[in-house]
């Protein structure tokens, strides 16, 4: 196959090597270049106006104290200590792990097995895929004071009502210690599984179907032919649908707030309601950022080590 | 290594950082607003001011903007900005740091001491020092406005925490509506009663979102405790010696809650919880302050003859009950002839129709014609002679029945009014909330261990600044 010399390729053997030849401004400029600074330039500033400046406010916040009227005073890493000394720090953190561990047990694979479920619908897919989208379209504080409804602890709520059918109940649901965080995540979970569903469901369609095929003359059975076929073609969106949802459960919020405000007794308190409280109740926004900046910090190191460790996973 | 084009992107990046970082240093180096300078009177000045009614309530709407427009006819040189703004913990401190806060916003009593220690509230001393409006409101109500002797804000409404209970429910459940609870036993007896007859819980509490600790607290001073004691300059929390009022009070809420079961169900409710309940008739009592009508029966539908207050009861060693209310704070980003504009209006417009009778018949007649209540129950902030008077100008427009709330009224002056703990009363209201919630939760709560650990977390945070 004929070849065109180019200047930037690799001198042939025996010539000494060309230095890639760099280009001046101003031939930069005049092959087009100002176009590219043109176009990116509103991407620039609205993410430097909007992302950026408030990442590095926080930053300065993290380190200062103030009331936000007069001269605020530097603090250095005050804030950080007086964060690490309060008591509910660690119970937030453990609430939080605990309850991005029960979401990723609970959470995570419901999703996947409704998609495949949908997948192998002969009919009425679109039907079933909007019926799973249905509880995304509620507002959150809306789902959530519902489920609160739901859960009421009275034998009169609408959970309790159904289990007494069956002799069952009742059961204290948000009032329980025990009981609330699982509580949370299972609405939490109710209220995201569709959006995620969606997501595997436009992955499916990426399977090559002569792997079906095949194995259908194979013989494999359908259960054969999920965990063969669909799971290991699916498990790059998985990896980061998993990596997605360890870093939206580590930042829950919404649902503890609403339906317990952190009860009973601190269980449902996690650390997205303890910078809140420090920002909003205490009007201390140094400790607020210093947290928010902590989290942040434990949230690239875990999504660093999770890709890291996942590499080889992910490439198929 | 970075290519060119990445360079040019991380040299942007830092660049916008730098500028960010430079942006908070000028932030930071905004003087304070000179509220102390001496104000030239003369000179033109507006101010905003918050709580202008919406248009869904056009009558009270429109009175406010004719009184605007007689103030400012009055007063050529003051424009008022009137906005629909009203206070809010989480948008509060946005706008102060914006710059769009109001002159004058008007903040509930219980945020009023850590506004004044974070400097987030103008220093009012020497500007009301010459008013007679002023001058005129009740010590013990300026007394919550008041830190280390200054003033930081000026009451225009107040009450005092009460007994609110469901008349309804009380006659359905055999009880006297006009006879209600005046002792502790009694509360937990008609409580009984209540949960017995009706199936409905006779007494609930608040425990969430600091609601916990504040009504703790309250109910702590009736049994007779302060919940921080105070020495010199050091504070520091003082709820679980061995045997204490809050012990007392916890006490009385277990013995409802494990031996009554009179309190239902839900032991998770913050404020709006607590009030639904209360207005869907599933509460017989609960402590709150009693201004609290309004709110009920209008946004909530509870039928305004079912509302009673009486007053907190009080055991032998009571020392009160806590207040709450209504306060005008100025931003601290006022200028001197802002601030000094501000306590005008704040005389004219909150004050004025105490004192004034056109006022105060506009202010009923515009209240009545959108359905709100006039006439509910309140401490009085000034004299009781000149209260009686305006009580007698606003008479015809009375709305709501008060003789359901006699006793109230008639002893609402008699209970010492005690201010909130002194020092991170947010925090101590948060640390006391998981213990309610433990007492009514666990049957085993250790009451000495819960109180112990969170008198700690208190005396960490006073200690920490």
């Amino acid at each position: 196959m004929a070849m065109t010399a180019r200047p930037d390729l690799p001198a042939e053997p025996g010539q000494r090597p060309r230095r890639r030849r760099r280009r001046s401004p101003v031939t930069w400029a005049r092959s087009g270049g100002m176009a590219s600074v043109v176009f990116l330039l509103p991407l620039l500033i609205t993410f430097g106006f909007f992302s950026w400046l408030p990442v590095a406010k926080s930053l300065v916040l993290s380190m200062q104290r103030t009331n936000l009227v007069t001269a605020a005073e530097w603090v250095g890493l005050a804030n950080f200590e007086r964060v690490l000394a309060d008591p509910l720090l660690w119970t937030a953190v453990w609430n939080t792990t605990w309850f991005t561990l029960l979401a990723v047990v609970v959470g995570f694979p419901v999703p996947v097995m409704l998609a495949v479920f949908i997948g192998e619908l002969r009919k009425s897919r679109g039907l079933a895929s909007a019926l799973a989208y249905i509880p995304v379209i509620l507002p959150p504080v809306v789902a959530v004071l519902l489920w609160k409804a739901y859960y009421n602890p009275g034998p009169d709520g609408l959970f309790n009502t159904v289990l007494g059918w069956f002799g069952l109940g009742p059961f204290p649901w948000l009032q329980d210690g025990t009981m609330a965080m699982p509580s949370i995540v299972v609405q939490a979970t109710w209220a995201g599984f569709g959006g995620t569903t969606i997501i595997y469901l436009a992955a499916l369609r990426s399977v090559r179907t002569d792997l079906y095929e095949a194995a259908e003359v194979d013989g494999a059975s359908i259960w054969r032919r999920v965990w063969h076929i669909t799971l290991p073609q699916l498990r790059g969106i998985m990896l980061i649908m998993l990596l997605l949802q360890l870093i939206g459960t580590f930042q829950v919020f919404t649902e503890p707030f609403i339906m317990t405000g952190g009860g009973p007794e601190n269980r449902t308190t996690t650390i997205l309601m303890l910078i809140y409280n420090y920002a909003f109740i205490a009007g201390d926004y140094g400790k607020a950022t210093a947290l928010s900046l902590m989290l942040a910090g434990v949230l690239s190191i875990v999504s660093a080590v999770y890709l890291f460790l996942t590499r080889t996973w992910s490439k198929t | 290594m970075v290519r060119p084009v990445h360079r040019g992107l991380v040299a942007l990046a830092g660049t916008a950082m730098m500028i960010a970082l430079a942006a908070c240093g000028a932030d930071s180096s905004t003087d304070d607003a000179g509220a102390s300078d001496e104000p030239d009177l003369n000179a033109e000045v507006t101010i905003t001011v918050s709580d202008l009614p919406p248009t869904e309530q056009a009558e009270s709407r429109q009175a406010m903007l004719d009184k605007i427009a007689d103030f400012e006819a009055a007063h050529p040189t003051i424009t008022i900005d009137a906005q629909e703004t009203k206070w809010a913990a989480e948008t509060f401190n946005a706008m102060l740091a914006g710059g769009t806060l109001p002159i004058v916003t008007a903040v509930p009593f219980t945020e009023i001491q850590a506004l004044a220690s974070r400097g987030q509230a103008t220093d009012l001393t020497d500007a009301v020092a010459d008013s007679a409006a002023i001058s005129a409101l009740s010590p013990t109500v300026m007394e919550s406005v008041t830190r280390d002797g200054r003033i930081y804000g000026v009451p225009y409404q107040a009450y005092t925490m009460g007994l609110v209970y469901n008349r309804g429910l009380f006659e359905e459940a055999g009880l006297d509506p006009d006879d209600p609870p005046q002792t502790w036993d009694d509360v937990r007896a008609a409580a009984k009663t209540i949960t017995e007859q009706t199936g409905q819980p006779g007494f609930i509490s608040m425990t969430a979102s600091n609601t916990g600790g504040w009504v703790l607290s309250t109910m702590s001073y009736a049994f007779g405790g302060q919940m921080q004691e105070v020495s010199g300059d050091d504070v520091l929390a003082s709820f679980a010696a061995p045997r204490t009022a809050t012990t007392e009070a916890l006490e009385l809420l277990r013995a409802m809650r494990w031996e009554d079961e009179s309190m239902g169900a839900n032991f998770l409710l913050d404020i709006d919880d607590a009030r639904n309940e209360f207005a869907a008739g599933r509460a017989g009592m609960f402590v709150h302050g009693a201004d609290v009508y309004g709110d009920m029966v209008v946004n909530r539908g509870l039928p305004g003859e079912h509302y009673g207050v009486a007053p907190l009861p009080q055991s032998p060693d009571g020392i009160g009950t806590l207040g709450g209310g209504a306060i005008d704070i100025v931003s601290p980003n006022a200028t001197p002839e802002q601030v000094a504009a501000a306590i005008k209006w704040i005389e004219y417009h909150r004050l004025g129709r105490l004192s004034d009778e056109e006022q105060a018949v506009t202010w009923a007649e515009s209240r009545a014609a959108d359905d709100l209540p006039v006439g509910t129950p309140e401490l009085p902030i000034v004299d009781a002679a000149q209260y009686e008077t305006y009580l007698g100008w606003i008479d015809s427009y009375i709305n709501v029945p008060r003789d359901n709330y006699e006793l109230y009224l008639s002893t609402v002056e008699d209970i010492p009014l005690v201010p909130e703990p002194p020092v991170k009363a947010q925090e101590l209201y948060a640390a006391l909330d998981p213990v309610v919630q433990a007492v009514l939760t666990r049957e085993d709560a250790d009451l000495a261990e819960l109180l112990d650990q969170a008198e700690r977390n208190v005396n960490d945070f006073i200690a920490a600044g």
